[in-house]
């Protein structure tokens, strides 16, 4: 097999399961009610899967060496109190990246 | 375009902004180690058009470099991808009468277009397949852009754009915070940090993301039941009642 070959079955091979595993929940479900504890834990999912990623962005973080995950801690505690603040997405995003890069190029 | 499909495209193109300035960044990356592992850019746009993922198409690279069988391919790919089934649990509702764009909306759901589709409401007489949509495919287009461009300009572009990727981290908080407005539910926040500060102690980088899902996941179940067994109606009945106690 010539290398483009490989590539393309490769990549068809990597695409074909990255779609199953986003398909998989909805053509198991389409014929049949889902379980009734799956509908009661349902819709608490996105919380609980949304403050996961947020833990998922700290997994590279050395937090016994310095600057010991203090950019990215202060980063979050900044982004939250501003979004309670102010409740505004593009402020809190914006702001809180901004200051993250000011952190990590400059002080840390 | 009519001017309520632009609006509405428009109102999309605002809802993904975080992700426009995470994903290119992003997708930069992919594609200068991608260039790096010494392939033509071609293959980092077909990537990102047919595979679509992040932490998926970092790792394809590591296997190519380390000439991996297509079967490892295959079986870290569903590994690391698994926690979009859960993903796709939580939309079944959601995703229910959206019409002919049901598969690219499934084929498109990455942890980011997930997080904004379940927290960002349609807006108020607009078609909720169509707003979807657009979100769906503004976000593939950003990883599109970012990943072609970081494979194409590779080594000459010196900006610094370290810590841009922080941008979805932030954008995670907000969200996770528009949540904890949105629902009285306080349980499912308490379950992630449990799972999710277990999880980043005991499991590697690569491996916490799913794990931790799983892990919260069973968490949940484990209190649904037992909030179950402590009440006597059946859970279908009120769910409102049932919101107030978790």
């Amino acid at each position: 097999m010539t290398d483009t070959a490989y590539m393309l079955v490769v990549i068809a091979a990597v695409a074909l399961a990255t779609f199953a595993t986003r398909a998989l929940p909805f053509i198991f479900f389409s014929r049949r009610e889902p379980p009734e504890l799956l509908s009661t834990i349902e819709k608490n999912l996105p919380p609980m899967i949304l403050l996961l990623l947020v833990i998922y962005c700290l997994k590279d973080v050395q937090w016994f060496e310095p600057p010991y995950g203090v950019p990215e801690i202060f980063t979050i505690a900044v982004v939250t109190v501003l979004h309670i603040w102010r409740r505004n997405a593009m402020l809190s995003i914006f702001a809180g990246t901004g200051l993250y890069m000011v952190l990590v190029q400059l002080i840390f | 375009m009519t001017h309520e499909s632009e609006k509405l495209l428009f109102s999309a193109f605002k809802t993904t902004l975080p992700v426009l300035f995470g994903y290119i960044p992003l997708g930069m990356a992919f594609g200068l180690l991608l260039a790096g592992a010494g392939y033509h850019w071609i293959y980092a746009l077909v990537m990102s058009i047919f595979i679509y993922t992040g932490a998926g198409q970092f790792i394809a690279v590591a296997l190519l470099a380390a000439g991996a069988q297509l079967m490892e391919f295959v079986t870290i790919t569903l590994l690391i991808n698994l926690r979009h089934s859960f993903y796709g649990l939580s939309l079944l509702d959601k995703f229910s009468g959206v019409g002919k764009v049901k598969p690219y909306l499934m084929f498109a759901l990455t942890d980011e277009t997930y997080a904004l589709l379940t927290t960002t409401t349609v807006p108020e007489g607009a078609s909720k397949a169509r707003f979807y949509f657009y979100i769906s495919v503004l976000d593939h287009l950003y990883w599109i852009a970012g990943s072609v461009l970081g494979a194409v300009l590779g080594s000459m572009l010196r900006l610094n754009l370290e810590g841009l990727t922080f941008v979805l981290a932030a954008l995670f908080v907000v969200l996770t915070l528009e949540q904890y407005y949105a629902s009285r539910a306080r349980f499912p926040f308490m379950a992630a940090m449990g799972a999710g500060v277990l999880s980043l102690l005991l499991f590697s980088p690569d491996n916490m993301l799913l794990l931790s899902i799983m892990i919260g996941t069973l968490i949940l179940i484990m209190y649904e039941r037992t909030t179950k067994g402590k009440n006597s109606e059946p859970l279908s009945n009120d769910s409102a009642t049932r919101e107030e106690l978790l």
